[in-house]
């Protein structure tokens, strides 16, 4: 007897054990991770671009939710159809950079190096080139511009800048110095993305090339002049 | 043989009643139900290593049974409370003993074994 009870006690302890494992088993617990600032953060920032992507969605329904009224009105013969179209056409013209434009921003004015004694060892120091306008429209993109024009050239997504010698060619039209470039935007934020230490606008003044920004309370830019005419594009889901 | 896995036979039994019965605790209690399950085991597991030893001794065994569980349970809370994973002292502690354990055990059979072949 006394040989065997160690044996049995052990089983008997060894059969709580198992009981605790099974219930614990049972539960189909979450495996616990200890929570760091890090993971934190990171949910919190998923959790944010969810709610973004979310209200995005809801603002998108609303539209076309309003379209959806707006077509089933047509149907119905509520609203005039040349209205709808003619604001329409007004809206794409608008959007596609072909109606002039008019609004707060800033207008900056850009000229070579004045002064008759040259920068540095390199005359190229001294000149505006294609990527110092470059630099400044994308700097102007990043602050908000609505809208942008480089000496009466109406900037848009297909506008090339190119190096032209002493000139530069926009649009397919040449300029030359000064370039003045209009935007209009928040007249604040353009005028620091261009003049705040440390920007593209910042560096070209320690050349000493002329650049002066002038915030205007009402700055005009003009319509895209040219003609869409797209030759190798062609819109996706019309076969041919 | 089958003399030695008493034990193992002991918790299969008891995970086949654990899976029978209904009962099931509040999920906020199973880390402390886990650490008092490593607690537990390695007291099983000294048993059995000092039952091969000849000095089983059942007060012993009882007390370290449920003190370990009852401390290592006790620590989780606290460093749940004290926002310190103090829980890892058990886990350590009795996580490496259960392997210090088992490896005596295994000698101690594989030994007796050479003899009495």
């Amino acid at each position: 007897m006394n040989k065997h009870k160690p044996k049995i006690i052990l089983t008997i302890f060894s059969v709580i054990v198992g009981i605790f494992i099974a219930t614990q088993i049972k539960m189909k617990l979450e495996t616990f991770t200890p929570v760091t600032i890090k993971s934190l953060q990171a949910t919190k920032a998923e959790i944010t671009s969810l709610n973004n992507e979310i209200s995005e969605l809801n603002r998108i329904l609303k539209a076309k939710e309003e379209e959806l009224t707006l077509l089933e009105n047509i149907a119905k013969g509520d609203d005039n159809i040349l209205d709808i179209l003619s604001e329409d056409i007004r809206y794409n013209k608008l959007y596609s950079g072909q109606i002039s434009l008019k609004g707060p921003g800033i207008v900056i004015s850009m000229y070579d190096n004045p002064e008759e004694r040259s920068y540095g060892f390199d005359l190229n120091d001294d000149l505006i080139h294609d990527v110092d306008i470059l630099n400044i429209l994308n700097d102007l993109k990043v602050a908000g511009a609505e809208a942008i024009s480089v000496n009466g050239e109406r900037v848009l997504s297909t506008s090339e800048i190119k190096c032209a010698g002493p000139t530069i060619r926009i649009n397919g039209r040449s300029t030359a110095t000064p370039f003045v470039i209009k935007a209009i935007g928040d007249p604040k934020l353009l005028y620091a993305s261009v003049n705040a230490p440390g920007t593209y606008g910042d560096i070209l003044k320690i050349y000493n090339i002329g650049f002066e920004t002038t915030v205007e309370d009402i700055v005009y830019i003009p319509a895209y002049r040219g003609a869409f005419n797209y030759r190798f594009a062609k819109p996706l889901g019309e076969d041919d | 043989m089958i003399k030695l896995f008493f034990a193992l036979i002991g918790i299969l039994i008891g995970i086949v009643i654990g899976f029978i019965m209904p009962y099931t605790y509040n999920t906020s209690y199973s880390l402390y139900i886990s650490v008092a399950i490593l607690a537990c085991l390695d007291s099983v597991f000294g048993g059995i290593r000092s039952n091969l030893e000849k000095n089983f001794n059942i007060n012993i065994f009882i007390s370290g049974f449920f003190g370990n569980a009852v401390l290592a349970a006790f620590l989780a809370y606290l460093g749940d409370k004290l926002g310190v994973p103090l829980y890892y002292a058990a886990i350590f502690t009795f996580g490496g003993r259960l392997f210090e354990n088992f490896a005596k055990i295994r000698r101690i059979i594989l030994f007796r074994k050479k003899e009495t072949d």
